[in-house]
């Protein structure tokens, strides 16, 4: 076979990768990795391709309301299992194309959207460490520091606690560690003003947008 | 400096360059709809500016302007608020009692002398019960010597204006000036009700001596001047706790009048909710009954045995007509009842008569209810592919379904109503573990608030709001916080049972439960 008709075949097989993921079919997506690391494909491509393509259909579907959260828990469930197949044949392992500190904001303990958004940073190959819910703006900052992370990810689903957020910006500003982070936010009352008021450096909308977010971010920072 | 002008409201204002319509329109008082609270997603807050329509949150003033809005007042006079309740017999034993003792009348409070008046003026003794709602307000006077309701009025919160929902009014009264303003423009409000229908019926205001405070948690604290904001952060802890007369003296009624405010029972179930425990008698049930108050917040109450537990759950207003894209309140206009046939025709009921301008909350749900039960919404809440039916359409590329050419259901409306339901449904399914009980082990369901009287059993059972075990069983009863309220004024003894009552409740915190997310998924569905 000539390299562009492997290279075509390749880009097939990813494609139906991608394919069971927005079919929510895990086991399909499951069978497909093994198949990938298998024949030595290109792993860290199968992520980036295969899983991602589908991770950005399944995003635009929610976006359009014909997606709703339990599918984007199934389509998560098939993005995981597939993504950790995959990692296993890459040959740095684990893959990192990030750290980031995840957590609901002191004084919120909804943390449904955020538990989805770190399935996705998970599948998308990023290293996620997830402080929980009501979590004080303390713990974001000392954990960021020791775990040497990238970005702050913050989430809040009530507009009563939107302010403590600033807390976690101005706790970084004081200590002068403001530059060793990027801060993003999400969350139902959040907006793209909001984000920019307080100091932060993003927001996204939904899931997909936040593993968008941080692959724009984290080609920025050039540091992987 | 660019001056704005309302012209329906006749109010006008100069506004720093680049202020928001939405903020001129809150500094003046005016109400202008904003369920995402002024980030731009919803489209309720649109305003008309010659010919073209905007967004008030998103347009900002930079030249002298003449601002349309919706007429309110309009509104408050077509909309539908339950203000009956259901009740039982009881008697007749209020807290205020008169004497006249040959010379003057002395009003008693209890056993105590709370003044006299000159001559006899026996005969002349009345209450009020008031319902704090946070969309509305009901108000009712009750003659205190046979029992009767002479007159009620209901009406908007007027306090939507500066914040919609209630945790952008907790936001909003977290510092000392916006805590002041919610509570007077609530107060003048509350004020002006009980002044129309004094007038109305001829009463003179002085003649009413105690006021009853229903309504939530939330509003109280408003009401009552105290700073909410603990409510609105976890732990979620109430400051004020009820069972008790407040002091408050700027409301219109007699010098001497006192106001009690029933026992609260949580930061998220409130004396609103104690006023329809009393008013359902759910301590005395033999029965089990689950009791639930379907809004903005679905809380509710499982009676067994006499024992009691309540929780609360963020419903979010798609319930009232929020947050969907044709959502209306319920007046004139809105789609309060839908039907399909058995031959795909659409039967549609709209609020007046008048040609259909938007949906409210009983329509959305007997929408949604009709839609999943005729499969053209999918157990995952996907409109269908395979079924082609004439209403079903393209909209910007999204499925769409048209009640007319200009009021529709979207796909996203649809997750809304999920979210909302289902926040309902994990919370009866919470409250059915914690006291060990199976569905069908429910004998009776009471669905209470002014907005659950206009709902019908088949679309809350359609849409998987309540479990199919429930058909049957369910009954609406109104506004209980409004029955209830009276029986508080009516029988003083009730005030020592209910705050016993109270006490005794299993408060359940949903935030606390680690299995609630994923119960919550679960009862997204339909």
């Amino acid at each position: 076979m000539t390299e562009s008709a492997q290279q075509q075949q390749q880009q097939r097989i990813f494609e139906r990768l991608s394919q069971a993921v927005v079919d929510m079919d895990e086991t399909l997506a499951e069978k497909i990795a093994t198949m990938i690391v298998h024949e030595g494909l290109d792993c860290t491509k199968a992520i980036e391709t295969g899983l991602g393509e589908g991770m950005a259909r399944v995003g635009k579907l929610y976006e359009t309301g014909e997606y709703f959260i339990p599918d984007l828990l199934v389509c998560a469930d098939a993005l995981q299992k597939a993504s950790d197949i995959l990692k296993t044949g890459l040959y740095q392992y684990p893959l990192s194309k990030g750290r980031v500190v995840i957590g609901t904001i002191y004084g919120d303990t909804h943390d449904l959207g955020k538990n989805i958004v770190t399935l996705f940073m998970t599948s998308a190959g990023y290293e996620v460490l997830d402080l929980g819910k009501d979590v004080p703006a303390r713990l974001f900052v000392d954990e960021a520091v020791k775990w040497n992370a990238d970005i702050i990810a913050i989430s809040t689903l009530m507009t009563t606690t939107m302010k403590n957020i600033k807390d976690v910006i101005d706790l970084l500003v004081t200590e002068k560690k403001r530059e060793q982070f990027w801060v993003m936010l999400g969350g139902k009352p959040i907006s793209y003003n909001f984000a920019a008021k307080i100091g932060a450096d993003g927001y996204a909308q939904n899931a997909v947008q936040a593993v968008k977010f941080l692959d724009n971010t984290i080609s920025k920072l050039r540091r992987y | 400096m660019p001056e704005i002008i309302f012209i329906n409201e006749q109010k006008t204002l100069f506004v720093a360059e680049g202020t928001t319509i939405l903020n001129a329109a809150r500094q003046l008082g005016i109400v202008l709809e904003t369920p995402c609270n002024g980030i731009g997603t919803c489209g309720k807050c649109k305003i008309k500016i010659g010919s073209d329509y905007f967004l008030a949150c998103q347009k900002s003033i930079t030249e002298n302007i003449v601002v349309i809005t919706e007429n309110k007042e309009q509104e408050n006079r077509t909309l539908k608020i339950v203000s009956g309740g259901q009740s039982f017999s009881y008697q007749l034993k209020p807290f205020i009692s008169k004497q006249f003792d040959g010379e003057k009348t002395v009003v008693y409070g209890g056993n105590a002398v709370l003044g006299t008046e000159p001559e006899n003026t026996s005969e002349l003794c009345y209450g009020v019960t008031v319902d704090i709602g946070t969309t509305t307000l009901v108000v009712a006077i009750i003659d205190l010597s046979s029992g009767k309701e002479i007159a009620s009025e209901s009406r908007l919160n007027p306090q939507s204006a500066y914040a919609q929902d209630v945790l952008s009014r907790i936001h909003f009264a977290s510092n000392n000036e916006g805590l002041k303003l919610l509570q007077h423009v609530l107060i003048d409000a509350l004020n002006e009700m009980i002044g129309a229908i004094a007038d109305k019926v001829k009463i003179s205001t002085k003649n009413i001596y105690e006021i009853v405070y229903s309504g939530n948690t939330a509003m109280l604290h408003l009401a009552c001047g105290i700073n909410p904001k603990p409510l609105g952060q976890y732990p979620y802890i109430t400051q004020i706790h009820g069972g008790e007369h407040v002091t408050e003296s700027t409301l219109n009624i007699s010098p001497f009048g006192v106001i009690y405010l029933p026992p609260v029972i949580s930061a998220f179930v409130g004396p609103d909710i104690t006023s329809g425990i009393l008013a359902s008698q759910l301590y005395e049930q033999k029965e089990t009954v689950l009791f639930i108050d379907i809004g903005t917040n679905g809380e509710m109450v499982l009676a067994k045995d006499g024992c009691l537990a309540a929780t609360s759950t963020a419903a979010g207003p798609a319930f009232e007509g929020m947050n969907i894209t044709c959502g209306m309140r319920a007046g004139n206009g809105a789609v309060e009842r839908f039907r399909i046939a058995d031959d795909g025709s659409i039967d549609v009921q709209v609020i007046g008569g008048i040609r259909a301008t938007g949906i409210c909350g009983s329509g959305l749900l007997d929408m949604t209810g009709e839609l999943v039960r005729t499969r053209i919404i999918g157990k995952n809440g996907r409109f269908t592919s395979q079924k082609i039916i004439d209403h079903l359409q393209e909209k910007d590329g999204k499925k769409t379904f048209f009640v007319t050419d200009e009021v529709f259901l979207t796909q996203n409306d649809v997750r809304q109503i999920q979210l909302a339901k289902g926040a309902v449904r994990s919370g009866i399914e919470s409250l059915l573990t914690k006291m060990n009980l199976m569905k069908n082990e429910v004998n009776r369901v009471e669905i209470a608030g002014s907005f659950g009287y206009h709902l019908n059993e088949k679309s809350l059972l359609n849409i998987g709001l309540l479990p199919v075990e429930f058909e049957g069983k369910v009954k609406f009863v109104g506004n209980t916080a409004q029955s209830g309220g009276t029986a508080f004024l009516l029988n003083k003894d009730f005030r020592t049972k209910m705050i016993q009552v109270a006490s005794e409740i299993q408060k359940i915190e949903l935030a606390n439960n680690e299995d609630f997310e994923k119960l919550f998924v679960a009862s997204l569905g339909f």
